[in-house]
């Protein structure tokens, strides 16, 4: 080995051995406790604990709770498939549009079948999924083949994805869907837990394993951290990229089918902010929109603030428009204290 | 001299109206540092970018092995064993050095898991530490992200990536560009090891005294071709540099 | 540390909210022994004057008879934003619901789960499909006649003569398919006119405004235009208005919200048939209360009507039951 010259350090920063913080654990550990997921959870625990502390009959009950969850399932579906998508830098606009699109599909196809019975619902499933699928793999497609910016892309594909849908049903929502729909899973509950909860929470599982524990999972981050860097690797970034346009339009079309077994109806016009909802809670959650760094669990958190913050203002009596107000006051207070929080990290361990 | 492991005939590539590479030549062989210098614009990131596979030539042949090869991707560069340290470091900021070794060759978990895409963490970590440390990279805290490291220890996970995949040919565009002395010194050790190892190592860099110091031969890239190849030895830095600029005719030593 | 401030400013607004909440009508009015009811109105939508006006028919008598009445509703009339509303407002246990339920079928869970939780209902304008057996009391307009005296209306405004087309909100809410449906029935005793059918606006202003558009370039006959509700009747004078066109096509609009009102000074409408939704939350008040306190209960009570026209918007019989924008 050749002779290391002892010169005076003149940039400090250049030692490799003991700078970057602690050792292996305790690094670790500094990093899960300064992590925004954490202070988010923080944040939310904080309200709920404000809410109950104002009026805890009302609000702090396993009832309140139990709707609450029912409520945010099918935002918490789309925000997961959200998560994956600004995980790589992308961004996805349709959601709401596929979602409703599907639910329209898959109430087209049930009414066809007669309406009734385990069967139609069942291929009224398949037919929905099946178009959100198609609409994230026509999403994927733009985006990689045709190099057009995904905000560009989605935007284009929420405006086709609802006017199709309004094409299809005229404006007006379908109706007539099987009951058996409604009453098991909509409003049906598996040991005192709501099925569309059930539903979404198998999802959000499912999706934080596949991200945290995959090779699907790692792309996505790569993908998201360095293209260009996951492309000379030999990781074949156009077809990821469709993958995870495809999962979040897949995703949309299951929370369109648990809509549509929430209400019996399409609502078609109840899902216009619901693109902006999953992008604010999947930021909310500490998910960077620059790619890269992101986590489900933080997604859920995400989901759970404006949902909480709405339930707590409703039972408190405030005007319903400061909801949004403070919504939005929230997502920008926790996007800053990030932001913050990482330059800090930053000089901290380069030093 | 022996065979050379990797070589470049003639090689032609254009950028729109740019001739970027006029019919250059290049050849390193097994076990040696050989440096591909020239001056700004003489084409050598391209020859690089060629001979790893990111980019396609227009025109010329490659030869790998006494067997004539194209290199349509960097896989098939991975493949015959060509590995590449490019200027920009080509590493994923936000992920940690374990997962940047092992970018795109990801170890999964055996059995069903593994055919699911299961990662196997563990094991990775375990191999990256390793490779640090036969390379003499200390770097306590593997978990950090990439982007919170100095642009020292940056540059020794991509050389050490580099370094641990390759069992043929590694590039090394730049290596100590953007390094201070320790760490520069630091580097260029590890380019010895590797060379010491039985690597090719081909290393592109402007700084003059590292590439005197470094290679066992140069070959001099000046507007597209090569001008001159010859033992670091049995030349001096000012012979290499008017080379460079043209000061001398073309010249082939053997 | 910073996640301290932030914690404090969330704890502050928290405070705040509680403080500035509360839209209360009803004041400690009332007996010195009697119980103070709490009362919610849940609206079908927010910032729409029909509803506005009806909260403050529905805050006089709250107050009146010392109950409070607490006011909220959904961003937009979709039963997939009015569920959260009533659960959150179920939560709260107020004695009674005054609701608007936006779908005949997607809120009878919620509501059901509501009167499971001893909460008396009172649904006010719209019902659901078993409105009869969940809510004590179900009162509104009685829209089919309000839907056949628009017909009345529009067949002398338009002189019998030529095409006519119903703008309709959307399948599913009682109110405005009783209307269409009246109006229908209504429309056939004029033979001159053509019914050129319904189109559905989604109590969208914007997409009333393009179907009345359409519909005039579809036909160059069209003489007059029934908007089943206030946005839908808006929308149809704004398309009519940009089409040039607000001579030739008479509009006939339900509600009488102030831009009606002066889209009817303006010779844009012609003529309103206006609803009394302050009847509406009053009589609902009273329903309620009656209800909690035992009392017999009348299980429906349809409310009346008044075409408002140019001429006798300022008359004083007529000028009480235009909508307000605020109490």
């Amino acid at each position: 080995m050749s002779e290391i010259r002892e010169v005076p350090p003149a940039e400090t920063k250049d030692e490799p051995a003991e700078v970057v913080g602690q050792t292996g654990v305790q690094g670790m550990l500094r990093r899960r406790l300064t992590e925004t997921t954490t202070w988010t959870f923080l944040i939310l625990l904080g309200i709920v604990v404000g809410f109950a502390a104002l009026r805890f009959e009302q609000f702090a009950t396993v009832f309140n709770f139990r709707n609450i969850a029912a409520d945010a399932s099918g935002l918490l579906i789309l925000a997961v498939g959200m998560t994956f998508v600004i995980i790589t830098a992308g961004i996805d606009l349709s959601v709401g549009s596929v979602l409703v699109f599907s639910g329209v599909i898959a109430g087209k196809v049930m009414l066809a079948l007669g309406g009734e019975g385990w069967g139609a619902i069942g291929a009224g499933l398949v037919a929905g999924l099946a178009a959100g699928l198609a609409w994230g793999v026509v999403n994927g497609v733009l985006v990689t083949k045709a190099r057009v910016p995904p905000l560009i892309v989605t935007l284009g594909t929420l405006g086709m994805a609802l006017g199709s849908a309004l094409l299809i049903t005229g404006g007006i929502d379908v109706r007539g869907i099987p009951l058996q729909l409604t009453t098991t899973v909509g409003i049906g509950q598996l040991a005192g837990v709501p099925y569309v909860v059930l539903i979404a929470a198998v999802v959000t599982a499912a999706g934080a394993i596949l991200l945290s524990m995959t090779r699907f999972g790692r792309y996505t981050y790569a993908i998201g951290s360095n293209a260009e860097a996951a492309r000379r690797a030999g990781i074949n970034v156009d077809r990821h990229l469709i993958k995870v346009y495809a999962l979040s339009g897949l995703l949309a079309g299951l929370a369109g089918m648990v809509s549509l077994a929430r209400f019996a109806t399409t609502t078609i016009g109840g899902h216009s902010t619901d693109n902006l909802a999953a992008i604010a809670a999947v930021v909310l959650g500490g998910t960077s929109l620059f790619g890269g760094i992101g986590t489900v669990l933080g997604t859920v958190v995400g989901v759970f603030i404006p949902a909480v913050l709405q339930n707590g203002f409703v039972i408190l009596g405030v005007q319903p428009f400061w909801q949004q107000v403070a919504v939005g006051a929230v997502l920008i207070v926790a996007v800053y204290i990030d932001q913050l929080k990482r330059r800090a990290q930053e000089r901290g361990e380069r030093r | 001299m022996s065979e050379p492991l990797l070589e470049a005939r003639g090689i032609v590539k254009s950028f729109g109206g740019v001739r970027a590479l006029r019919g250059a030549d290049f050849a390193v062989h097994p076990g040696e540092v050989a440096a591909l210098v020239g001056d700004n614009g003489a084409g050598k990131s391209t020859l690089v970018k060629i001979l790893s596979g990111t980019l396609a030539p227009d025109g010329g042949e490659i030869w790998f092995e006494g067997r004539q090869v194209t290199i349509p991707n960097p896989v098939v560069a991975r493949e015959l064993g060509i590995e590449t340290v490019y200027q920009d470091l080509a590493l994923a900021p936000e992920l940690d050095p374990a997962a940047n070794l092992f970018l795109g060759r990801e170890l999964v978990r055996p059995g069903p898991l593994g055919r699911l895409g299961f990662l196997d963490k563990a094991a990775m970590r375990r191999q990256t530490n390793k490779a640090f440390a036969d390379l003499g990279i200390g770097l306590q805290d593997s978990g950090a992200m990439v982007a919170n490291l100095s642009g020292g220890q940056r540059q020794s996970v991509a050389v050490s990536r580099a370094a641990t995949w390759a069992s043929k040919v590694v590039f090394m565009d730049e290596p100590t560009a953007a390094l201070g002395v320790v760490q520069s010194a630091r580097v260029r050790d590890l380019i010895r090891r590797v060379r010491d190892s039985g690597i090719a190592v081909v290393l592109i860099s402007h700084n003059m005294p590292e590439v005197m110091e470094l290679a066992d031969r140069i070959e001099v890239l000046r507007l597209g071709i090569r001008v001159t190849r010859i033992r670091a030895a049995d030349t001096t830095m000012e012979q290499v540099i008017a080379a460079m600029t043209g000061a001398l005719g073309n010249e082939e030593v053997a | 540390m910073r996640s301290r401030w932030l914690v404090g400013l969330l704890t502050l607004m928290l405070a705040l909210a509680a403080c500035g909440g509360d839209d209360e009508g009803g004041g400690a009015g009332g007996g010195s022994g009697a119980k103070q009811y709490k009362l919610t109105l849940i609206q079908g939508v927010k910032g729409d004057q029909f509803y506005v006006t009806m909260q403050c028919g529905a805050q006089a008598a709250a107050k009146a008879a010392g109950a409070t009445l607490d006011v909220t509703a959904p961003d937009e009339f979709d039963a997939s934003l009015q569920t959260p509303v009533v659960n959150a407002v179920v939560a709260k246990k107020p004695d009674a619901i005054l609701v608007a339920p936006t779908d005949t079928q997607a809120m009878i869970p919620p509501l059901t789960q509501a009167k499971a939780a001893g909460i008396k209902l009172v649904f006010v304008d719209t019902t659901t499909e078993n409105g009869a057996e969940l809510a004590e009391s179900e009162i509104a307009s009685d829209n089919e006649e309000g839907g056949r005296e628009a017909a009345r209306t529009l067949a002398k405004l338009t002189g019998g003569k030529g095409s006519v087309l119903v703008i309709n909100v959307k399948p599913g809410i009682s109110t405005t398919d009783a209307r269409a449906k009246g109006f229908e029935e209504e429309i056939k005793k004029t033979p001159g006119l053509k019914y050129i059918g319904q189109e559905y606006s989604n109590d969208k202003v914007e997409i009333a405004a393009s179907k009345a558009t359409a519909a005039l370039a579809a036909h160059s006959d069209l003489v007059g235009i029934f908007g089943t509700n206030l946005f839908s009747a808006e929308g149809a004078a704004t398309g009519l208005r940009s089409a040039g066109a607000s001579k030739k096509v008479k509009i006939v609009g339900f509600d009488a919200g102030p831009k009606q009102v002066e889209d009817l000074e303006q010779g844009i409408v012609q003529a309103l048939i206006a609803q009394k939704p302050a009847d509406i939350g009053k009589a609902g008040v009273e329903q309620a209360i009656a209800a909690l306190k035992g009392e017999p209960v009348q299980k429906k009570i349809g409310t009346g009507f008044v075409v408002v026209t140019k001429d006798n918007m300022n008359n004083p019989d007529v000028q009480p039951f235009l909508y307000k924008s605020s109490c």
